[in-house]
């Protein structure tokens, strides 16, 4: 465990290095906000022009909790895969990490710290935001914020479990495929009903969504948040059923992870691609 | 009258004829590229048309008239248009850097503006194919109708809208030249914010005149808030109007081309200075 929290420990610190030393923290910080911010505001002012409508302050509190909280998604699921390609293509480093005294999986674990860390500000800033510049009203009197916390955690865990799946598919394939992972998160967020409420989906992209942990896991949130559901076809579900489903689902995705990540590092080893270079 | 390498003199319609050879290189190299590799192809439309589809949810799940969708299938296609400005154009100095192919260009006997030009127009051809996949995907699968009798002016108005925003790219490439890491940064700076502040999936009116205005210095503002108008008329709650919009992009492009011509000799005088040119930025 000591072992492990040291490699822990070193790759948080070179992921730090890598992402954010490039700036002053303040800069940084700023480019670090900027992107939920402007989602934010986007979603905003989608709301606002046809408020003159059909639109309501619930409407706009819905949409603006699955986006914020969706960006724990985009952050460390891109993240986590791009490290990948980074170490082994632009700073050539993949191999001499490889053949250092650690496993690779605690490693990228390690590397994703800087974008939770990231997510986390960004989100904070949002809901910050969002309450004290929007006028929304975060949490009623009857949420939990220690639960509401547990809640973003053991998502955020789903979330790094899918990550490593995905940087083990990155170990195996060339580095145009970085596509694939940005194209993923762009799936989850039209699947996950993140910003508009599943019922306007067509049906078989509600089934879909509701075999997707995102989805849950962004209903929890909102009805912690908001004291009531945003989605009709999860109605029928509780709060408790929620939580099992992402903690099965997060279990699920932490087996299926060390399972293939194993195989592709295996995969990786023996046809020499783990100093390979497709930059082109 | 000039001399090249050789210490020949060279003519003005040889030079003339060695940029425009320059231009065409620069600009076929970029669109064989564009289909080399399938799964760019993919990457490159399925994956933003699904970030589209997202917002069309939104207006829908918000009970919003059929023309905001319009808007954001508009927007969507702007988008490809836009990335490729800032990755394909702005960014492409810095990539080439790092790949160590700077130089190689900067000893050339050709403009850096040719050399620029020839990406803006390989860029273009590249993602139009990409945009038109958009377009027409969201068109059928949103049901979003375009009047095709105001196709022409809408497509006019769109190639001065890219004249101005690839002429904002060469600037920027001017100043990513110089920069190491924080090209990166920058340019993913210019993502979301600017899709806010050009307004791809709302009216940009809805945040205000005076953010509006100020929002214009990016020619994909107007240009969006024009072709809307021109396809929605008022319902497209436009900013200005719509005679007012072309000679604006106009101006733009003439503007961001001087500057571009100025900024890319001060900043290559200035790398060649600070010994930038050559550093890599990773």
């Amino acid at each position: 465990m000591k072992r492990l929290a040291q490699i822990l420990r070193t790759s948080a610190w070179l992921g730090w290095q890598v992402e954010a030393n490039w700036a002053d923290p303040t800069l940084f910080l700023a480019y670090a906000i900027a992107k939920p911010l402007a989602t934010t505001l986007i979603l905003f002012f989608m709301v606002k022009v046809v408020s003159q409508g059909h639109a309501t302050g619930d409407a706009f509190q819905f949409i603006f909790i699955g986006n914020t909280f969706f960006l724990y998604v985009t952050e460390v699921l891109i993240g986590i895969s791009w490290t990948v390609f980074r170490d082994r293509e632009d700073y050539e480093t993949l191999k001499y990490i490889y053949v250092a005294p650690l496993r690779l999986l605690p490693y990228l674990m390690g590397r994703a710290f800087t974008r939770v860390a990231t997510a986390s500000v960004g989100v904070l800033v949002a809901l910050l935001f969002g309450r004290f510049v929007l006028g929304l009203s975060i949490g009623v009197p009857t949420t939990n914020w220690l639960l509401v916390l547990a809640a973003v955690l053991l998502g955020l865990v789903g979330v790094l479990w899918l990550g490593i799946i995905l940087a083990g598919t990155s170990l195996v394939v060339a580095r145009h495929s970085m596509n694939l992972n940005e194209g993923l998160s762009g799936l989850f967020f039209l699947l996950c009903g993140a910003v508009f409420p599943l019922d306007v989906l067509p049906r078989w992209a509600q089934s879909v969504s509701l075999s997707l942990p995102f989805t849950y896991w962004l209903e929890l949130l909102r009805r912690m948040l908001t004291g009531h559901g945003f989605a009709r076809s999860l109605a029928a579900l509780s709060e408790g059923d929620l939580w099992r489903i992402i903690a099965g689902a997060t279990l699920g995705l932490c087996f299926a992870a060390i399972l293939w990540f194993r195989w592709c590092e295996g995969y990786a080893r023996d046809r020499g691609l783990i100093d390979w270079k497709t930059n082109y | 009258m000039g001399r090249d390498l050789a210490g020949t003199e060279t003519t003005i319609r040889a030079r003339i004829r060695m940029n425009a050879a320059a231009v065409f290189a620069r600009a076929s190299v970029r669109v064989r590229a564009s289909f080399r590799e399938s799964s760019w192809i993919v990457g490159e439309t399925l994956f933003p048309f699904l970030a589209m589809s997202a917002f069309v949810f939104v207006y829908r799940g918000l009970h919003a008239p059929p023309e905001y969708e319009g808007f954001v299938v508009l927007g969507g296609a702007m988008i490809a248009y836009w990335n490729n400005v800032i990755w394909g154009m702005a960014s492409q100095f810095f990539w080439e850097k790092e790949q160590g192919q700077l130089q190689l260009y900067l000893i050339t006997p050709v403009s850096r503006m040719s050399i620029l030009l020839g990406m803006a127009l390989g860029g273009i051809a590249m993602t139009t194919t990409r945009a038109a996949v958009i377009l027409i995907g969201g068109m059928l699968l949103f049901h979003v109708s375009l009047p095709l009798s105001r196709a022409l002016p809408a497509f006019g108005l769109f190639v001065l809208t890219l004249g101005a925003a690839y002429s904002l790219g060469m600037i920027l490439s001017s100043l990513f030249l110089l920069w190491g890491r924080e090209v990166w940064h920058t340019a993913t700076l210019l993502q979301e914010p600017i899709y806010l502040f050009s307004g791809f999936y709302f009216p940009v009116s809805a945040m205000g005149i005076v953010i509006g205005i100020a929002g214009s210095i990016l020619p994909v503002t107007l240009g969006l808030d024009g072709i809307r108008q021109i396809f929605y008329g008022p319902a497209a709650h436009g900013l200005l109007p719509l005679r007012w919009i072309p000679p604006i992009q106009i101006a733009l492009t003439l503007v961001f081309v001087t500057l571009a011509r100025v900024s890319l000799l001060a900043m290559e005088n200035l790398g060649k200075r600070e010994g930038r040119l050559t550093l890599k930025g990773d």
